[in-house]
């Protein structure tokens, strides 16, 4: 197979996996009863509810974000460029929320704040009636969004830092003391990385579903998502998410646009073992406490409260017996999914890294829109393509899982691949080819085992999103594939807080065991935060 | 006037020693290259001067004060009141020609009218009058070696720094611009530290040059004395090159005045 024939493969499996279906989408969307009609649409947009569900929805994803961004730009400064004690700790301990599903962090607040929560045995109904109130609604809804996307601007903040030339930074320390110059050289120098940021944060907040669900705030998502679940309306809940998908494509072309190339000479950071560190003095202290009670509040307390409330290995033996197959599905899907997420972003991101086709750069803007969709709009989509009687051995079987799963989130797999390749220097694939190597060899024998570090952080990136994907995996799953946070998702109407929490402990913990090899392997991190 | 003195001056990155006992004092208005190989410690010597790291051990004074000692940084570098140009300039991608220049000036509380003022004159001196809303990107490596320039002078610093600022240029605009520099130096009477591995460059630019070899002062002294000592070692065969004896001497010959000691 010559290399040209392999990466046109590579593209028509993401068309097919990735496009086709959104595709589809559009296009059931405009056909009712095999006729083409805008009805659906004209109901949706002829609806006050539709444009007040789309101004909460815009409400909430506006306020997360500027909330993430408030917080996250400095808190990235403080973990990265200051004297800060733990400041390796607290990294990692602010992103455990965004590798679980984003509706456990509500359950535990829930567990907290709610009616029977934990704070009404401590202090009263009254004190947790007042509390509820808020927790369901668009405060509790922007404090759990918040907590779990707070790693976003927090992570790409600190990437970006670390590809700034410190000389830059430097020869404003000449004339200059650290905040002239954080914020007229550091900031600025960073700023398509922070706004690229905010974009993901509001992207994400926009699309995301469980957690407005479970504290029921009327959003866009899940109308689409009750549209098909609960009132079998496909016409509508795909209607539904043609809009959710225009938002995601508008900002990705402002991206394109605007961010994309605004990358100055960032790429090139030589000598960072010796960059200059901040010193606090004597906000040392003042910065330690706000930072760890942010932890604390945001990430510590709510996996405590969990612990709390599932209390006991009667909780543990009921979730096992519930839900031990769920489980082991998601383990499972997982770990497929994972697989073909390494391999087929392994060849995306050769094919981008080496600009082996023409089309290389549609083929990364095709990848980053499937990541930005809301989960439920590639759902929609993959059932809008693949629910034929034709194609039922991947429309009833945990196929149409993995494939939402390679649709959506391949761009992880490919993104640390191109960062990982970009590493590897052209001359030592030069000097196989001379003494005779063809292509697929050369990658084989040379690059596949030099880009070994950013497989296998790749496999985990891919693991951890597979297993906490809730949005495409509720809508698509078949009937007696159901994985574990859909289970989890499932139970929460009728199960008792002391399964549901003991359910989300387990999930928790078959997240976080992988994840913590990333942090035990050494270089590991760095194949994926270095860019 | 020493208007820098390093005393025994060490310091290691990870447990390397890329410094050992250094000890080293210059005149003011003195031209002193610092010459020698890679990973020699040469640029160390200047972050430590710069205040952008403290010694581990050693005293660091500038004018006569004590600014870094034992680990300590005593005083920041933004009141050292120094000029740098490093190896790949620096220059802020995202501010002009003008917005680089003009960055110390307003951190430094210099009203707007004579910051234009200062402005222009720095960039007459270096010949971009003409270059000022441009971004650095869009000037050719000579031009960005001249807005390198101007940055660090604008201030006026007693002390200019360069970290093997002219190695990346070819070697026509490399000699053109050591003979700028010098010019510089002579008009404005600023000292003036250059680091570099190259011989010629060292000879052509310096008035003393001292000789790091892992991490240790191994020579000092006047062009003409180092000049020898390379050309012994040569007919000792202990360094391979080639003689130095036809390598260009700058314009003006300052009195040797032995300020080395180590």
């Amino acid at each position: 197979m010559t290399k040209k024939a392999l990466f046109v493969i590579v593209v028509g499996l993401l068309f097919i996996i990735g496009l086709l279906p959104v595709i589809a989408m559009f296009v059931k969307s405009v056909l009712v009863n095999g006729h083409f009609s805008l009805t659906p649409y004209h109901g949706l947009l002829s609806s006050a509810r539709q444009w007040t569900l789309m101004g909460h929805s815009l409400l909430l994803a506006t306020l997360v974000t500027l909330l993430t961004g408030v917080v996250g730009v400095p808190l990235g400064v403080l973990l990265e460029r200051t004297d800060l004690p733990w400041r390796k700790f607290f990294t990692a301990l602010f992103v455990i929320p965004l590798l679980i599903p984003p509706y456990i962090i509500a359950v535990s607040w829930f567990d907290l704040l709610g009616q029977d929560g934990l704070l009404t045995s401590l202090l009263g109904p009254v004190v947790t009636g007042f509390t509820a109130q808020y927790l369901f609604g668009l405060a509790g809804c922007v404090l759990v969004l918040f907590s779990i996307f707070l790693p976003i601007p927090m992570v790409l903040t600190i990437i970006f830092l670390r590809t700034i030339n410190p000389r830059l930074e430097e020869a404003g320390r000449l004339v200059a003391g650290w905040r002239k110059v954080l914020g007229s050289i550091t900031i600025p120098l960073i700023l398509p990385g922070v706004l690229l940021a905010v974009m993901l944060v509001f992207l994400f907040s926009f699309g995301e579903f469980s957690v407005p669900n479970f504290l029921r705030y009327s959003v866009f998502p899940v109308e689409s998502f009750l549209q098909f679940s609960a009132f079998y309306n496909f016409e509508a809940a795909t209607a539904a998410a043609v809009p959710l998908a225009l938002v995601a494509l508008m900002l990705l072309l402002f991206e394109a646009m605007f961010l994309r190339e605004r990358t100055y000479q960032l790429s090139a950071a030589a000598g960072l073992a010796h960059r200059a560190v901040i010193n606090l003095g004597g906000w040392r202290k003042v910065c330690f406490a706000l930072v760890a009670g942010t932890g604390f509040i945001l990430v510590i307390m709510p996996i405590v409260i969990l612990i709390i409330q599932s209390a006991g290995l009667a909780a543990y033996a009921e979730a096992l017996h519930r839900a031990g197959d769920s489980l082991m599905r998601s383990l499972k899907y997982a770990v497929i999914g994972a697989t073909l997420l390494t391999v087929l972003g392994f060849f995306t991101g050769y094919l981008i890294q080496t600009k082996a086709l023409r089309i290389w750069r549609i083929v990364d803007s095709m990848t980053v829109f499937l990541f930005a969709l809301p989960g439920t709009v590639v759902g929609i989509g993959l059932i809008s393509l693949w629910n034929t009687s034709w194609t039922n051995f991947i429309y009833a079987t945990p196929l149409i899982i993995l494939l939402g799963y390679l649709a959506k989130y391949t761009v992880l797999t490919s993104r640390i691949s191109i960062n990982q390749l970009a590493q590897i220097p052209p001359a030592l694939e030069e000097a196989a080819q001379v003494v005779g190597a063809g292509w697929l060899r050369r990658m084989l024998l040379i690059t596949l085992p030099l880009a070994r570090r950013g497989l296998l952080a790749g496999w985990l990136v891919g693991y951890i999103f597979a297993l906490r994907d809730t949005g495409i995996t509720m809508l698509v799953y078949p009937a007696g594939y159901e994985t574990l946070p859909v289970r989890i998702f499932t139970l929460m109407a009728n199960g008792s807080p002391q399964l549901i929490a003991a359910l989300c402990i387990i999930m928790i913990l078959a997240t976080l065991l992988p994840a913590g090899i990333w942090w035990i392997i050494p270089g590991l991190k760095d194949s994926v935060v270095s860019k | 006037m020493k208007i820098i003195e390093l005393n025994s001056v060490s310091k290691s990155y990870d447990g390397v020693s890329v410094l050992k006992q250094v000890s080293l004092a210059i005149d003011q208005g003195t031209r002193l290259v610092i010459l020698g190989p890679s990973g020699c410690g040469k640029t160390t010597i200047l972050r430590l001067i710069a205040g952008f790291i403290g010694p581990d051990t050693g005293r660091i004074s500038l004018a006569e004060q004590l600014v870094a000692q034992d680990g300590q940084v005593l005083q920041p570098p933004e009141q050292r009141k120094l000029g740098m140009v490093f190896q790949d300039l620096a220059l802020w991608p995202h501010l002009s020609v003008r917005g680089n220049i003009e960055f110390g000036l307003k951190a430094n509380g210099i009203p707007k009218p004579a910051r234009a003022q200062r402005i222009h004159q720095v960039l007459e001196l270096v010949g971009l009058v003409d270059f000022a809303n441009r971004q650095p990107t869009e000037l050719s490596g000579g031009q960005q070696q001249r807005v390198a320039l101007a940055r660090a002078l604008v201030l006026e610093p007693q002390v200019l720094l360069m970290d093997e600022a002219l190695s990346n240029l070819d070697l026509d605009l490399n000699v053109r611009l050591r003979k700028e520099i010098i010019s510089l130096q002579e008009k404005l009477g600023f000292t003036l530290l250059y680091v570099t591995h190259d011989r010629e460059e060292a000879f052509a630019i310096a008035t003393e040059v001292v000789v790091m070899q892992a991490g240790q002062i191994v020579q000092s002294g006047s062009v003409k004395a180092i000049m020898q000592y390379f050309n012994n070692l040569l007919e000792a065969k202990i360094i391979p090159g080639a003689s130095l004896s036809s390598v260009s001497r700058p314009h003006k010959t300052h009195k040797p005045t032995n300020p080395l000691t180590h």
